[in-house]
């Protein structure tokens, strides 16, 4: 059955054949066009906790910040864009949520650090949230790369000054982010 | 029929252009928290001395303040002394400091209690004054009785700083009647300062 039905489309194909087989050559072409857009895409990130937990802050014995603080990096895993990037870097100061009032005097309510994305360009990205300008903050990659990101916090620091206490709260928080951009 | 091919390529075409305008992402974004917390602080350091703030005491010796002469040799009656300590402290959080004389008052170690009707002084009151966060408390260990008594202050909010106690024995300070002798013996008490949660 399986020869048979060929042998019946070939006989199809050579009968219609002279309708054209008859005039001179004649040729049309067709524009078959696509684009692929510059984009990026964000990935995930390894281990799905994407929260620097720094657990207690003051040092419990002079109330000033710990001279110890660490988190582990935190790595984003599957990022890609498709074309020239940016990657920028921005972070809030970590700051007490219940104790919003201005601080009494030798207390303050915020801790800056430094934020840093590296592993997208060769100069890492990196946001200080103490400083009044970070011109570190935004890298150029100037090719389509897709690779792993790694972000860190570091550079602890009492905002309004090291002999400055923290006053108490159980939730300081603050909020780094990490932006992809496709540049045209 | 025939014009149905390029028709149709046309509107494929058509497709792959319009695409991006929907399903192209130019910028994405990834946001970490950053968490901590401060707890509940309360740190009271040891003292220290201020300096010419001595009236007839030795000075600090561990965390005792040794008067030099407890009497007038002439009259037996109460000597005037006094010093001023100072902590460094800290409470991150309203609280409140709780001055406390475990005796109220200087009475003898070995345990003796007032005999009533004598023309002796079997304690002595003294003063202390406790300034700490703009506040100003004094607990009076007027020895009339032998007994735990304190004196508390109130902060409203957190605080650092010194801590500064200030002890006053005042010259004839008897249980009895000013300058009445003081019967022999070795006088003390016990002065303690808390720094806690209101």
């Amino acid at each position: 059955m399986r020869k048979l039905s060929i042998g019946v489309a070939v006989l199809a194909t050579a009968l219609a054949a002279p309708a054209f087989a008859q005039s001179s050559t004649s040729t049309k072409s067709f524009t078959v066009q696509g684009n692929v857009p510059a984009m990026c895409a964000g990935g995930t990130i390894v281990g799905g906790n994407g929260t620097f937990d720094l657990g207690v802050l003051a040092d419990t014995t002079t109330g000033q910040l710990r001279t110890d603080l660490s988190a582990p990096d935190k790595v984003i895993s599957g990022s890609f864009c498709s074309s020239r990037s940016t990657i920028t870097i921005a972070a809030t100061p970590m700051a007490a949520q219940n104790f919003t009032a201005t601080p009494p005097s030798g207390f303050a309510r915020s801790v800056n650090y430094v934020a840093s994305a590296s592993g997208w360009t060769t100069t890492p990205a990196s946001f200080d949230t103490g400083a009044a300008a970070n011109t570190a903050a935004t890298q150029i990659r100037a090719t389509a790369f897709t690779g792993d990101i790694t972000v860190g916090i570091a550079g602890f620091a009492t905002s309004g000054g090291s002999t400055l206490r923290l006053v108490a709260d159980t939730n300081y928080s603050g909020l780094v982010t990490v932006t992809l951009t496709a540049a045209p | 029929m025939a014009p149905r091919g390029p028709l149709a390529l046309f509107l494929l075409a058509g497709a792959a252009w319009a695409m991006p305008a929907s399903a192209q992402t130019t910028t994405a974004t990834k946001t970490m928290p950053v968490t901590g917390s401060v707890p509940q602080v309360c740190a009271l350091q040891p003292a220290t001395l201020q300096p010419g703030e001595l009236v007839n005491i030795n000075g600090v010796d561990g965390d005792t303040l040794r008067i030099l002469e407890l009497t007038d040799p002439q009259t037996l009656a109460a000597k005037a002394a006094s010093a001023t300590v100072s902590f460094a402290a800290v409470c991150n959080f309203p609280h409140r400091v709780v001055v406390e004389s475990q005796n109220n008052g200087l009475w003898p170690t070995d345990g003796r209690m007032a005999t009533p009707g004598t023309d002796f002084a079997s304690a002595l009151p003294y003063e202390a004054i406790v300034t700490w966060a703009d506040t100003t408390g004094t607990l009076e260990a007027n020895a009339k009785v032998r007994a735990l008594t304190q004196t508390l202050l109130s902060v409203d909010s957190a605080a650092a700083g010194n801590l500064i106690l200030r002890f006053k024995l005042a010259q004839g300070a008897s249980n009895v009647a000013d300058n009445a002798p003081v019967l022999a013996g070795v006088y003390g008490d016990t002065v303690r300062i808390y720094l806690e949660p209101r």
